[in-house]
C-alpha cells in the first residue's frame, strides 16, 4: 500500500494502539530450526511495521514448498495456492483491489521450474505486486532434490551422480524480463531485506526480491550458512540502480553482490 | 397463414462480403418479425482466403436448431458454392452471378452442377452493382436485392438494416450499398416477374418487440458486462476468443479490465485471486485450456474461492477439432481434477440462456464459494439468434457474498461448518477477519489439518453446499403434454434445440414423446429428473459425444438401462437423426 | 467416334430421344442436356388438352427428374446457350460459362412464327408453343368469351377444339397461304373452312388485318379489310421457325432450319441437328424437308444420336409422313416451298 506521509503517521498510531505491530501469527513456523527463511520472515515483518501497513490490508500469496507455508505464519490475509501459480493469483488479488499490498512469496522450484512461465509475464505486465523468491537451490519440502538453481554436479538422492543442468540466475532473468525493480538479498541479513522491501513495496510496479537462503537440513555442501556468509557482499556504493546496462554488468560479473540492483520509475 | 421455415445460405470466397450479407439477411428477417437462427462457417485454418458460408434458418415459429437442408442458396462465388449443392432441398432456389468478370469453365460453374429441380436465378450481381454505383463492391448487396425481390421480402427491411450497418462508414459507402441493393431488387422483380416465390410475404408475420441478433458468445460477453464484471483474464483459444475480444472492447468503459494472460493456468489463477479479493472476474476457454485449469479449479473447490469459468466445448481430446462442435467435456467439467472436487456446472442451451446463466453464474459462485463452470459449445457460441435484448434485473446482479458478522471479529472461523456448508467469507481489507485460504485440508479456522475427522467433516461440508445450491440452480424444463410417454428424450446444451424439433415432428404424428432439458449438469435435480423418467417407457439421452457423458451421470436414475444416441461428427445433431431414433424405439416397442 | 462429352442443346422430344439413345449405345459417355426453359421435358402436343382441362400439368411431363439421375444424364434447366464455337468445340452460356463438347446435337426446336406484316401487332397476339404460353391462355380463357385465331397451322386446329370445348366463341381468319408449313390449295382450304364452320367457328375471310387495338383489359378490337369485331383474345398460329438465333455467327448454314444431310450431320464434325430446328436433305426428293410433330422429332433425335456414335442411319427411313388431324390429312414431312 502506498500511503501519503500524513496518513502514514496516523496509521502507525492506529496499529500501535491496536497492538498489531507484529505480523507473526500464533502458528509456529514448520521450518527447521536455523532455516534461512526465519530471517526473511523477520525482514518482511519489520518492513510492514516500518511502513505501518494495516495487517488486514496486506495479502501474502504463496505456492507450494517450504516458502509456500509462509502465509500461515503471518496475521495478514493469506492465499496459499497450488504449486507454481503464486504470481498469477497475486496479480488477480492486486488488480481486484489496488488498495491491498500484495506479497507473493515462493521458492526457487515454485518460481523457476513449475511456475517459470509466469515470471516473465508478471515482470513485463508490471502489476504493482512484490515477489519474494526464497532461493535455497533445493527442493526442501520433498526432502532434497535438485532445483533449477542448483549448481552443476549437485549430488542428491534424485541425482546420485550429480546434476547436469546449468543453474538459472533469477536476478539476471528478472532484468532480462524487464522487471522494474530488482533486488538481490541474503536471508542472513534481515536488515538488508527490510531496507530493500521498504523501497520495493513503495515502488509502483512489479518488484522482485531474489533472496539467497540456505537449507541446512538437505544442503550440506553448497549454499550453507558458512559458504553464503563468505560469498555474499554488498553491491558497490557507486552502483546506479537506474542504469540497466550497469545492472547487467554487475549481475553478469558477480553472483553474490546484494542490494537494489535495478529500479525504473 | 402459411408457416414459413426456410433456410437461406450465402456462400462465397473470403472477401466477397459473404458474412456481411448473411448478417444482413438475419437482421432484415428479424426486423420483419421472423425467428432467425444463423450460423456462419469460414476457413478454420488462417489462409486469408477460403470458403465462407452463412446459414440462416428463418421461420414464422420459434426455431431451436439449424435444419438439414437449404432452400435458398445465394452464391457469391460459383466454385465455392458448388460444395453446397448436396445440401440443397429438392425444390430449392439458387441465386448466382450470371455475368461474372471472366468466363467460367464448366468445372468452376455452379449452374453446371445444380440439380435440375433447383430453380436457377441468374442475376448479374457484379454488373448491376457496378452499373449503379461505379464499383463492384456492392455486388453482395445486389444479390440481397435479388433475394428480397424473388422471395417476397420487404425491401424496406433491408434498407433499414443496411443503413444501420453502413451509416457510420460514411455517406458514400452507404449509398453504394443501398443503390446496389435496389439495382438487384428491381432487376429480379422484372426479370423473373413470372417466377417470383413470395413465400415470406405470404407468411404475414407481424413484427413484435424489437429484437437483436446475438451470438452465444456475444450474449455471454454482454451478460458479464451487465453482471458487473471487473476483471477478465484469458488466453486465446477457439471458440472462446470472441468473448475476450468482446470484453476487451466494452469492459474498459465500464471501469473493468481485460488482461490477456500467458496461459490458461494463469488466467484461472488470476480469476481466483480476484474473487478472493472480492471482485467479479471470469475466464473463458475451451477443452485444452480447461484441462490446464483443472488443478486450480480444484483449488477453488478446496479453498472455497468463487470463480466463473466458461468452457466453450469443441471436438477433443487434446487439440482435437478446434472448429467443430462437441459436448465431450462434461466429465472434465464436473469431475476433472484431483480429489473429490465436484463443483457447480451449468449448461445453457440457447442464446437467451447464455445470457441469463452467465449473469447467474457470478452470484452462484459467490453464494456457494466454489467455481462455477458454464459449459457451452462451438455451435452455441457461434450461432446467432434474434432475441429481445436481455436485461439482468437488479436482483440478479446483487452481490452473492455472505460476509461474517462484525461481532465475530477476532474469533472468525472462515470455514465454519454450517448446516448448508456455506460459511461467511471475509475479504482482504476487513479488519479482524484475516485468514489464509489454502488448498491444504484445513480446520474451520483455516489451519492445515490432515486428521481423519477434519477431512471427513470438511469434505462433507464442501459437498453439502452443492446440494443446497440446487434450489438456486435452473431446474429441468419439461416439454410434454403430460400423461404416460413412450419415449422421453433428455438432452443438454445446444443439442436440445434439435431434440425439441424432433419431438415436435414426433408429436405431429400423434406419438407419445416428450423431452426434458437439463441445464444444471451438476448438481442435478434428481427428483425432477426421476419424476420425468417415471412417466417414460424408454429414456433416450442424446448428446454430442462418444461416451454418453450425461447418460453416465444421470442414467442410473431410470429403472432400466437408458438408450443413448451419440454422435461425434463435429456438427450438431440434425433433428431428423433424432426423429429416426425415436421411430426405431417406438417400433421396437411395438414388436 | 467415341464421344466423351456430348452436349445436347434443347429439351424437347428430339433432344430427349437423342439423350436416351446415346446413353443406351454409349454407356460411358458424359451427356449434358441444356435447356433454356426452366421446366422439364413435356409433351408439347398435349398443350391444347391442358388448356381444355382434359389433362393436368403433371400428365404433360414425360420423365421424372430421377430418370436423368439414374441414366447419368446431366440436365441443365433454365440455362441458355448464347454462342457455339465450332473452332474450339465450346458452348458459351448466357451466364458466361464455357462448356466443352466432343459431340453436339442441336435440338432446340422452333419458336412461333409471326409473318412480317403482323409483327407490329405482336404484343396483342398470343401464341402457343410452350407450357408457359399454355398457362397464359388458360388464365386468359377464364375471363374472355371469344377468341380470334389468325393464320392457321396444325396446332391451331387442336387449339380451336380446346377453346370450343370451353364454350367460347371462336373466330378464325384463315390466312390463305399462311398455313405453314403446308401450302393450302383451294381444295384443302375450303375443306378446313367447312369443317371449322361445322363446329361452330365463325370463319372470316379477308385478305388483310388492318388494325388491332387494345380496347380494354380483356378485349381487342380487330379491323380487317371487310369487317370490324371485338374479341377477348387473339391467337397467332403461323407455324414455327427454328429457334437458332444463338448460332447466328457460328458458321453453320441456316435456312428454314439448320442445314443437315440425310444423316443429320452439319458441316462440322461431330455436330448434328435434329427435330424442328433441322432442315434435312431428302435424297429421294433431292430436296430438303423440315420435320414437325412429336413423333418426327423423336425419330430425328434418335438418328442424330446413333450417327454421332458412328452409325449411318438415314433420317428419311422413318418419316412419319402424314398427320391425321380432325379427319384432315396433312402431309408434313416435306417442304413445299422448296
Amino acid at each position: 500500500m502506498k500511503t501519503a506521509a500524513t496518513s502514514l503517521a496516523e496509521q502507525i498510531r492506529h496499529i500501535k494502539e491496536a497492538k498489531k505491530f507484529d505480523i507473526r501469527s500464533g502458528a509456529l513456523p514448520t521450518w527447521c530450526p536455523g532455516c534461512g527463511y526465519f530471517g526473511i520472515h523477520q525482514g518482511l515483518n519489520a518492513c510492514i511495521q516500518e511502513l505501518g501497513l494495516a495487517h488486514h490490508e496486506v495479502v501474502t500469496v504463496s505456492g507450494i514448498g517450504c516458502a509456500g507455508r509462509y502465509p500461515f505464519f503471518t496475521s495478514n490475509y493469506g492465499l496459499h495456492t497450488v504449486h507454481g501459480r503464486t504470481l498469477p493469483v497475486a496479480q488477480g488479488v492486486k488488480l481486484a483491489n489496488p488498495d491491498l499490498t500484495v506479497y507473493a512469496v515462493g521458492g526457487d522450484g515454485d518460481g523457476l521450474a513449475i511456475g517459470g512461465g509466469h515470471f516473465p509475464h508478471a515482470a513485463r505486465r508490471n502489476v504493482n505486486i512484490n515477489y519474494l523468491m526464497f532461493d535455497n537451490s533445493i527442493y526442501g519440502l520433498t526432502k532434497g532434490q535438485p532445483s533449477p538453481s542448483s549448481p552443476v554436479g549437485m549430488k542428491s538422492k534424485a541425482s546420485p551422480f550429480g546434476t547436469l543442468d546449468k543453474p538459472l540466475n533469477a536476478t539476471l532473468m528478472a532484468l532480462t524480463y524487464g522487471a522494474s525493480f530488482v533486488a538481490r538479498l541474503f536471508a542472513g541479513d534481515p536488515k538488508g531485506i527490510t531496507e530493500a522491501l521498504i523501497e520495493g513495496t513503495q515502488h509502483e510496479g512489479f518488484a522482485f526480491f531474489h533472496i539467497y537462503s540456505t537449507c541446512l537440513t538437505f544442503d550440506k555442501a553448497y549454499k550453507t550458512w558458512a559458504h553464503l556468509k563468505q560469498w555474499v557482499h554488498p553491491i558497490p556504493e557507486d552502483h546506479d540502480p537506474a542504469d540497466l546496462r550497469r545492472a547487467f554488468d554487475l549481475v553478469l560479473g558477480d553472483d553474490f553482490s546484494t542490494g537494489i540492483i535495478y529500479r525504473r520509475e | 397463414m402459411p408457416k414459413v421455415d426456410i433456410t437461406v445460405e450465402v456462400c462465397g470466397m473470403a472477401g466477397d462480403g459473404t458474412i456481411a450479407a448473411g448478417g444482413l439477411v438475419n437482421e432484415a428477417m428479424s426486423l420483419g418479425g421472423f425467428s432467425v437462427l444463423g450460423f456462419d462457417s469460414y476457413p478454420a485454418e488462417i489462409r486469408g482466403f477460403g470458403r465462407c458460408v452463412t446459414r440462416s434458418r428463418i421461420g414464422s415459429n420459434e426455431i431451436g436448431a439449424l435444419a438439414d437442408e437449404t432452400h435458398i442458396l445465394i452464391s457469391l462465388d460459383d466454385l465455392q458454392s458448388r460444395s453446397r449443392v448436396p445440401f440443397l432441398a429438392r425444390d430449392s432456389a439458387v441465386l448466382f452471378d450470371s455475368k461474372p468478370d471472366t468466363l467460367l469453365e464448366e468445372e468452376q460453374s455452379l449452374a453446371a452442377v445444380v440439380e435440375p429441380g433447383t430453380a436457377l436465378f441468374g442475376i448479374p450481381f457484379t454488373y448491376l452493382a457496378t452499373a449503379a454505383t461505379g464499383t463492384s463492391r456492392g455486388r453482395n448487396l445486389a444479390a440481397l436485392g435479388g433475394f428480397a425481390a424473388l422471395f417476397g421480402v420487404q425491401p424496406e427491411w433491408f434498407r433499414r438494416v443496411i443503413t444501420r450497418k453502413f451509416q457510420s462508414k460514411g455517406e458514400k459507402v452507404l449509398e453504394v450499398n443501398l443503390k446496389s441493393f435496389d439495382a438487384g431488387f428491381h432487376y429480379a422483380l422484372e426479370k423473373f416477374a413470372d417466377r417470383l416465390r413470395p413465400s415470406f410475404a405470404a407468411a404475414n408475420v407481424v413484427a413484435g418487440p424489437e429484437k437483436v441478433m446475438l451470438s452465444g458468445n456475444q450474449a455471454i460477453g454482454q451478460a458479464a458486462l451487465d453482471a458487473g464484471l471487473k476483471l477478465y483474464f484469458g488466453y486465446p483459444i477457439t471458440p472462446a476468443t470472441p468473448i475476450m475480444e468482446f470484453l476487451a472492447k466494452y469492459l474498459p468503459a465500464k471501469g473493468g479490465r481485460v488482461v490477456q494472460m500467458e496461459d490458461e493456468i494463469a488466467s484461472v489463477g488470476a480469476v481466483l485471486g480476484a474473487f478472493y479479493a472480492g471482485a467479479r472476474a471470469m475466464t473463458a476457454t475451451s477443452g485444452p485450456g480447461f484441462a490446464l485449469m483443472t488443478e486450480l479449479i480444484t483449488h477453488g473447490v478446496m479453498a472455497e474461492i468463487p470463480a466463473v469459468i466458461l468452457n466453450a466445448q469443441r471436438g477433443g481430446p487434446s487439440t482435437g477439432l478446434p472448429t467443430k462442435t462437441e459436448q465431450s467435456d462434461l466429465h472434465a467439467a464436473v469431475f476433472g481434477g484431483p480429489g473429490d472436487s465436484s463443483r457447480i456446472v451449468i449448461a445453457p442451451s440457447n442464446v437467451a440462456e447464455c445470457y441469463s446463466f452467465t449473469v447467474q453464474s457470478f452470484q452462484l459462485a459467490e453464494k456457494y464459494q466454489t467455481p462455477v463452470i458454464v459449459l457451452t459449445d462451438f455451435y452455441l457460441d457461434n450461432r446467432v439468434e434474434n432475441v429481445v435484448m436481455p436485461v439482468a434485473s437488479e436482483k440478479e446482479k446483487t452481490d452473492g457474498n455472505l460476509y461474517p458478522d462484525e461481532s465475530l471479529q477476532g474469533s472468525y472461523h472462515r470455514y465454519l461448518d454450517t448446516e448448508s456448508g456455506v460459511s461467511p467469507r471475509s475479504l482482504p481489507g476487513m479488519e479482524g477477519f484475516a485468514y489464509v485460504a489454502t488448498g491444504l485440508e484445513h480446520t474451520e479456522r483455516a489451519q492445515p489439518d490432515y486428521t481423519p475427522e477434519i477431512h471427513t467433516k470438511m469434505t462433507g461440508k464442501r459437498h453439502r453446499k452443492l446440494q443446497y445450491a440446487l434450489e438456486d440452480l435452473p431446474v429441468p424444463v419439461e416439454y410434454s403434454d403430460g400423461g404416460q410417454l413412450d419415449v422421453g428424450i433428455i438432452g443438454w446444451g445446444s443439442t436440445f434445440g434439435s431434440i425439441q424439433e424432433a419431438v415436435n415432428m414426433a408429436r405431429e404424428r400423434g406419438w407419445k414423446v416428450a423431452a426434458l432439458k437439463i441445464t444444471s449438469i451438476f448438481p442435478y435435480h434428481e427428483k425432477e429428473i426421476r419424476s420425468f423418467m417415471t412417466k417414460c417407457r424408454e429414456i433416450l439421452i442424446t448428446e454430442l459425444n462418444y461416451e454418453g457423458q450425461l447418460a453416465n451421470l444421470i442414467g442410473h436414475l431410470h429403472r432400466k438401462e437408458v438408450v443413448r444416441l451419440n454422435q461425434v461428427t463435429g456438427v450438431p445433431f440434425s433433428p431428423s437423426a433424432i426423429f429416426s431414433k425415436i421411430e426405431a424405439l417406438l417400433q421396437a416397442g411395438v414388436s | 467416334m467415341t464421344a466423351r462429352h456430348v452436349v445436347i442443346i434443347g429439351n424437347g422430344p428430339a433432344a430427349n430421344e437423342a439423350a436416351i439413345s446415346l446413353r443406351t449405345q454409349a454407356p460411358d459417355a458424359r451427356i449434358t442436356i441444356i435447356s433454356k426453359e426452366p421446366i422439364r421435358y413435356y409433351k408439347p402436343h398435349l398443350l391444347p388438352d391442358l388448356i381444355a382441362g382434359k389433362v393436368s400439368e403433371q400428365d404433360l411431363y414425360v420423365n421424372p427428374l430421377e430418370f436423368y439421375k439414374e441414366n447419368d444424364i446431366r440436365l441443365r434447366l433454365g440455362q441458355e446457350v448464347v454462342h457455339v464455337s465450332f473452332a474450339t468445340n465450346e458452348v458459351v452460356m448466357e451466364h458466361k460459362e464455357v462448356v466443352r463438347f466432343d459431340g453436339l446435337i442441336i435440338a432446340t426446336g422452333g419458336k412461333p412464327r409471326i409473318p412480317e406484316p403482323l409483327q407490329v401487332f405482336e404484343d396483342l397476339m398470343l401464341s402457343l408453343k410452350t407450357l408457359s404460353d399454355a398457362k397464359v391462355w388458360k388464365e386468359r380463357l377464364r375471363w374472355v368469351d371469344s377468341v380470334l385465331i389468325v393464320g392457321g397451322d396444325l396446332t391451331s386446329l387442336s387449339f380451336t377444339k380446346a377453346v370450343l370445348s370451353l364454350g367460347k366463341k371462336v373466330y378464325f381468319i384463315l390466312h390463305g397461304d399462311s398455313f405453314w408449313p403446308v401450302r393450302f390449295n383451294e381444295e384443302l382450304s375450303s375443306e378446313v373452312s367447312q369443317r371449322l364452320s361445322d363446329r361452330g367457328v365463325e370463319v372470316i375471310s379477308c385478305r388483310k388485318i388492318l388494325r388491332l387495338v387494345m380496347a380494354s383489359e380483356d378485349s381487342v378490337e380487330v379491323e380487317t379489310d371487310g369487317r370490324k369485331l371485338r374479341v377477348g383474345a387473339i391467337g397467332a398460329f403461323f407455324g414455327l421457325v427454328p429457334d437458332v438465333k444463338f448460332l447466328a455467327r457460328s458458321g453453320l448454314a441456316i435456312e428454314r432450319g439448320i442445314v443437315v444431310d440425310e444423316f443429320l450431320r452439319t458441316r462440322f464434325e461431330g455436330v448434328y441437328a435434329a427435330g424442328d430446328c433441322a432442315q434435312v436433305y431428302h435424297p429421294k426428293l433431292r430436296d430438303y424437308w423440315v420435320s414437325i410433330g412429336y413423333r418426327n422429332a423423336r425419330n430425328l433425335g434418335r438418328v442424330a444420336a446413333l450417327n454421332l456414335l458412328g452409325g449411318q442411319e438415314s433420317a428419311e427411313t422413318a418419316p412419319a409422313g402424314i398427320f391425321q388431324l380432325d379427319d384432315i390429312s396433312v402431309n408434313t414431312s416435306w417442304w413445299t416451298e422448296f
